[in-house]
């Protein structure tokens, strides 16, 4: 674990600084395979940038709409550039709302746009669970495993690993698919989704600070489960609508041409 | 076309029984969290126990603070972020009421010295407990990698949050401490 990395009197956060990679090379990712699609890469990377912005100026004033007492006196303070003051979940609404605002605005072909920013998702996931890894969140439950990790005074599953070898198979499995060149547009992106999905309710089962409901239900299966359901519903009506013969006279350019 | 479609919603209810079914196993034979029960400087644990003596040679234990808020920022006189975020806990110390919130600083003297010390308390006027870690056996325990170094501890005595680095701002330290006081019977 290296939660901070000490340069003098300056404490950089290292999952905060391998984030901001997976950012960059997951937008890498996103544009070069948007460039393969013909896709516009710029305005591939606007959005992500118009999101990314959003989502920070969104996770803070969602943190001071949540105690708006403590800024009362220092209104200032609003604007101070620490990451502490960050709340994830309402920057995440805001990003994403931001993110198809713009879409809508700028008329971005739906699932040719998600499909674009699959890659970068994949590499973004990927980033998240080294983030974990470096801050010792996300940590597993206790286990006599022989690959267990002594952690946190316990030993523990290696969640963080699993977290990462679970990202990096999502991708891969998806990125083969892809380059198999089955299915129409948005199959990359639900496919990689349905993933995802399926290995957090998996490898949930494996961590040891979840969250919990009564009666040990934890939210992030069922959020994920109920991801699974509609993305695998989703996903069967884009085969349908694909393999349905379109009439003459609505040529549509919905099938998609693998790298 | 219907035998495809068919076998897709086939596929789907399988995989969502089966991960339905996976959720039910894990709810039944997974009890995950620490439930703060375990000692451990880190969030969702139980804050490790310490006594500590400060300048005036009183001592403080932190066990006897369960029932109260807690706020634990350990520092050193030659730490700049220290001496930035120092008037901001101190204003803090006056805000909340002493049968709600408890705010000690622990001064890391293992690699501090005295004088510096009663000097750097002089200065921002301290009023809160100071306490010594002499030995360095509580930045130790606690696993200070980096000062200031800073938790909230809830009622139950549970770290609720752990900010390593600074300086903190008074408004990020009102907000956190405000959600654990709200929280108080």
């Amino acid at each position: 674990m290296l939660p901070v990395i000490q340069i003098g009197p300056v404490v950089l956060q290292t999952p905060f600084l391998i984030l901001i990679m997976g950012v960059w090379l997951g937008l890498t990712a996103s544009e070069r395979y948007a460039r393969r699609q013909a896709y516009d890469a710029n305005r591939l990377s606007d959005l992500v940038l118009v999101g990314l912005v959003a989502g920070l100026l969104g996770a803070r004033l969602s943190y001071v709409a949540l105690q708006p007492a403590a800024f009362g006196g220092n209104l200032l303070s609003i604007l101070s550039p620490t990451p502490t003051m960050l709340d994830p979940l309402g920057g995440m609404v805001v990003g994403i709302l931001a993110a198809v605002i713009y879409a809508q605005r700028k008329k971005l072909p739906l699932w040719q746009t998600l499909d674009a920013l699959t890659p970068g998702l994949a590499v973004f996931f990927i980033a998240l669970g080294v983030a974990h890894l470096a801050s010792g969140e996300a940590f597993g439950a206790m286990t006599n495993l022989p690959w267990g990790i002594n952690l946190w005074g316990e030993t523990r599953h290696p969640a963080q690993i699993y977290e990462i070898l679970g990202a990096t198979a999502s991708a891969m499995v998806v990125y083969r698919l892809h380059a198999a060149k089955h299915g129409p547009a948005g199959v990359f992106f639900l496919g990689w989704t349905a993933l995802t999905a399926f290995m957090r309710i998996f490898l949930e089962a494996f961590r040891g600070d979840s969250q919990m409901w009564p009666g040990g239900l934890r939210p992030a299966q069922i959020g994920a489960w109920l991801i699974l359901a509609v993305v695998l519903i989703i996903l069967g009506r884009r085969w349908r609508e694909v393999q349905t013969p379109p009439a003459p006279d609505a040529a549509t350019n919905d099938s998609q041409v693998g790298p | 076309m219907n035998c495809y479609r068919r076998k897709w919603n086939w596929i789907s209810a399988w995989i969502l029984l089966l991960s339905a079914i996976w959720i039910g196993l894990t709810a039944a034979f997974a009890p995950a969290t620490t439930g703060g029960a375990t000692p451990f400087p880190r969030v969702g644990f139980s804050a490790p126990d310490f006594e500590l003596s400060g300048l005036d040679g009183s001592t403080v234990k932190l066990s006897d603070f369960r029932g109260k808020v807690v706020f634990l920022n350990f520092w050193a006189s030659w730490c700049p972020p220290c001496r930035a975020e120092m008037p901001a806990i101190q204003k803090l110390s006056s805000v909340y009421p002493p049968e709600q919130v408890a705010i000690f600083s622990v001064n890391a003297t293992s690699q501090d010295n005295l004088e510096d010390v009663q000097a750097f308390i002089a200065e921002y006027g301290l009023t809160f407990p100071v306490l010594l870690d002499i030995d360095g056996s509580v930045n130790r325990t606690y696993q200070i990698q980096a000062l200031p170094s800073s938790f909230f501890i809830d009622a139950e005595g549970e770290i609720r949050k752990v900010v390593i680095g600074g300086p903190l701002t008074e408004a990020m330290m009102r907000a956190e401490i405000a959600q654990l006081v709200e929280e108080l019977p």
